[in-house]
């Protein structure tokens, strides 16, 4: 008897003293990984209740199907990084705990980042945990820009300057290309929201489920034959998808980059020449917009014992305290995900030492705040942009001349396509 | 029939193993995909419902998947024919007397031993459109600067050169089995006959080679058909648009992008279907020509 209770006992001591491991899956590679570890390692040590472990997944769509295919088998993690596309399956999934339940009462919700709040709420509630917002800015070698003629001080600001500046840089020989794009398919949605275009309707999915794409429309053709101009003259180099077109800026193979602010961090510490950044270039006689947020956000999974959610809401309340997000700003290029952080930021320099770091803050506080800009909601928008990803690598293969056609062919059986899966989505869930 | 077990149990016991990892790896899964294959299925797999053959009919109205089905064949042909005569020639001339024989095979049969996401990055660094080797070669000597990012022959071109590189090896170690089977005096009394090399290869090695030759024909075909997986993945993930996006690949996008688990596995399904009758067929038709010694 005594025996038992001496074994009863340690095992309740055990219990009691021990920490509280909350697993964390995430997509974040290269020198983010490292910025990562060093928030949750910070964290570990600010207390000792909670132990958080994070675990790199893979890419974004990695992460996500393996969060899924995980909870399906009920060995999921406590918190997961999801990407943007992946907002309305995660709404959908009943497999989430929003963050507005999880936070105490009263907690301010204030101080978040309008557009990253906006993009995330729905009837004005907070679903998932801010965490790496971006979004896309212009990045130039001035170096290439010199060497070429031109003013390094002056990047395109429009579509056409765009074009003759890339072929004055091909046909100077100071670099074989103009322009690369990263996230290809995010681009093509960064131009719908900068000129005040929806991307799908029922407002981009915002108000009730999208059931239509709408990018095949007059607007979306246009700038589909742009690239395909652009890329005939090769000042457009399909640099292929995600962060791969980054190695071709990086080596001087083109000029300028349309690419993700998580990229500020790793371009400017990696390349060997002037590196400018500026806004996204637009096509005049359209009204102005804004550009639209990417990135992650933590979201929270069901199924865990009440003591382990209440770990995960500190761990979440400790990534957006000012001193982790503007820790976490600067090694990434991320947004700083509260206005506490931004003055922080300001305040002590920041921005006027790292201009590049301030290019996407001054890009979405100087757009407008429409409904076109706050983000595309779209049923299984993964597979959406994937179907999009493809239009564009097809229209910059095109080799004939008759663009208007080519372009609205490519456009209109991509849409067939989405539409399909919206439908299928709809069919699923209910509008 | 003979008996050979003292126990009528026995021979069950031992098999078990086997039996009880087929049954969980391989019989359960294929039910399961057939079962799937007519439903339509919610991400998290909380909802879903029954739609009869309609992922079937879908997949065979998609031009995107008989689009998928062409490359995939022109994909495994390439890959079958290039494996299998170079690595004839390559077994022959290395099933020479040569110094340091050992080094060149062990060279030679090496890329059977790199896992598939190896072989990709080596291939993807090696054709980089910005920092390749190869590419930076033919641009020196060229002029022309290659993009197989952008250029849909040319990114299936590099699939196959990659895939058929990494079946290599394999083939060449059972081609030189084979040859190694091949008794001397056959190809002794065909010298003392005056038979020239080139008529030796063609009248008396390549007919006792037949054997292997059919055993390889299907392990490429089945190679070429299921495990190039890595080797796109990480080479060109389908594109450029949908140049490399062979039918393992599709059915990995709709299946794990897309998260559309019912139309995947009736895709899972259809190649189970095809790529059975084809082994059939071959079976069939090939096996005749097949000269056992």
């Amino acid at each position: 008897m005594k025996k038992i209770l001496v074994v009863v006992l340690v095992l309740l001591s055990v219990v009691a003293f021990s920490k509280t491991t909350i697993t964390f899956w995430h997509a974040m590679s290269g020198s983010n990984l490292t910025a990562v570890d060093n928030v949750v390692k910070g964290f570990n040590e600010s207390q000792n209740e909670i132990e958080v472990v994070a675990q790199f997944t893979g890419s974004y769509a990695e992460t996500l199907t393996k969060a899924i295919a995980a909870y399906r088998t009920g060995t999921h993690p406590h918190i997961v990084q999801v990407y943007e596309v992946g907002l309305q399956t995660m709404l959908d999934s009943g497999a989430i705990l929003p963050v507005y339940q999880l936070a105490e009462p009263g907690f301010d919700w204030g101080d978040v980042v309008t557009p990253i709040l906006n993009y995330y709420s729905v009837n004005d509630q907070l679903y998932s945990m801010p965490f790496n917002s971006s979004t896309a800015i212009l990045y130039y070698n001035k170096d290439i820009f010199a060497a070429a003629g031109l003013d390094p001080n002056k990047p395109p600001s429009t579509f056409d300057e765009l074009y003759e500046m890339g072929k004055k840089i091909v046909q100077s020989g100071a670099s074989q290309g103009g322009i690369s794009f990263g996230w290809p398919a995010w681009v093509f949605e960064q131009m719908h929201a900068t000129h005040a275009q929806f991307y799908a309707n029922n407002e981009n999915g915002r108000e009730a489920k999208a059931s239509q794409v709408l990018f095949n429309g007059e607007f979306g053709q246009k700038v589909f034959i742009e690239w395909m101009k652009w890329a005939q003259d090769k000042v457009f180099v399909y640099g292929g998808r995600e962060y791969s077109a980054n190695t071709a800026f990086l080596t001087g193979q083109v000029a300028m980059l349309i690419q993700s602010t998580s990229s500020v961090g790793s371009i400017q510490k990696t390349a060997s020449f002037n590196v400018g950044t500026s806004f996204l270039p637009r096509m005049e006689g359209y009204p102005r917009g804004n550009s639209v947020i990417g990135g992650a956000t933590i979201w929270v999974l069901k199924g865990k014992s009440e003591a382990e959610n209440k770990a995960v809401w500190e761990f979440l309340k400790y990534i957006i305290r000012p001193e982790v997000s503007l820790q976490w700003h600067k090694s990434t290029g991320y947004f700083p995900s509260s206005n506490t952080t931004v003055k922080l930021l300001m305040d002590e320099g920041w921005f006027a030492s790292q201009p590049n770091h301030l290019t996407a803050f001054l890009q979405i506080l100087s757009g407008s705040n429409i409904p076109e800009a706050q983000g595309v909601r779209l049923g299984n928008f993964v597979a959406i942009r994937d179907v999009v990803d493809s239009a564009v690598e097809k229209a910059v293969q095109y080799k004939g001349k008759d663009y208007e056609k080519e372009a609205k062919r490519i456009l209109d059986d991509a849409a067939k396509e989405c539409n399909n899966i919206l439908r299928e989505y709809i069919q699923l869930y209910g509008d | 029939m003979q008996r050979r077990f003292p126990n009528r149990v026995l021979p069950y016991i031992l098999l078990s193993p086997s039996i009880v990892i087929v049954i969980i790896f391989l019989i359960v899964p294929t039910v399961q995909s057939i079962y799937m294959s007519f439903f339509r299925v919610s991400p998290f797999g909380d909802r879903k419902f029954f739609v009869g053959f309609e992922n079937f009919t879908r997949l065979f109205q998609s031009s995107a998947y008989l689009h998928s089905l062409i490359i995939t064949l022109i994909f495994a042909v390439l890959v079958v024919l290039i494996g299998l005569s170079l690595g004839t020639v390559i077994a022959v001339l290395l099933n020479q007397k040569l110094r340091g024989l050992f080094v060149y095979r062990t060279f030679f049969i090496w890329t059977y031993a790199i896992s598939p996401a190896i072989a990709g990055t080596i291939w993807a660094l090696m054709f980089n459109p910005s920092s390749g080797p190869i590419v930076y070669i033919i641009r020196s000597i060229t002029g022309i600067g290659i993009n197989w990012m952008t250029d849909r022959n040319l990114a299936l071109a590099v699939v196959v050169i990659a895939a058929s590189w990494k079946m290599l090896g394999y083939n060449i170690i059972f081609y030189l089995a084979g040859l190694q089977a091949i008794p001397e005096e056959l190809l002794e009394s065909a010298s003392i006959d005056g038979a020239s090399g080139v008529t030796k290869f063609f009248k008396i090695i390549l007919p006792l080679l037949s054997p292997t030759t059919f055993f390889l024909l299907i392990m490429n075909m089945l190679y070429a058909f299921f495990d190039v997986f890595g080797l796109i993945d990480i080479m060109t993930k389908g594109g450029p648009g949908d140049a490399t996006e062979l039918l393992v690949y599709k059915l990995y996008r709709d299946g794990f992008i897309s998260m559309n688990t019912g139309f995947a596995s009736a895709q899972s399904v259809v190649l189970f279907v095809f790529v059975a009758i084809l082994t059939v067929l071959q079976f069939k038709y090939t096996e005749r020509k097949v000269f056992y010694g």
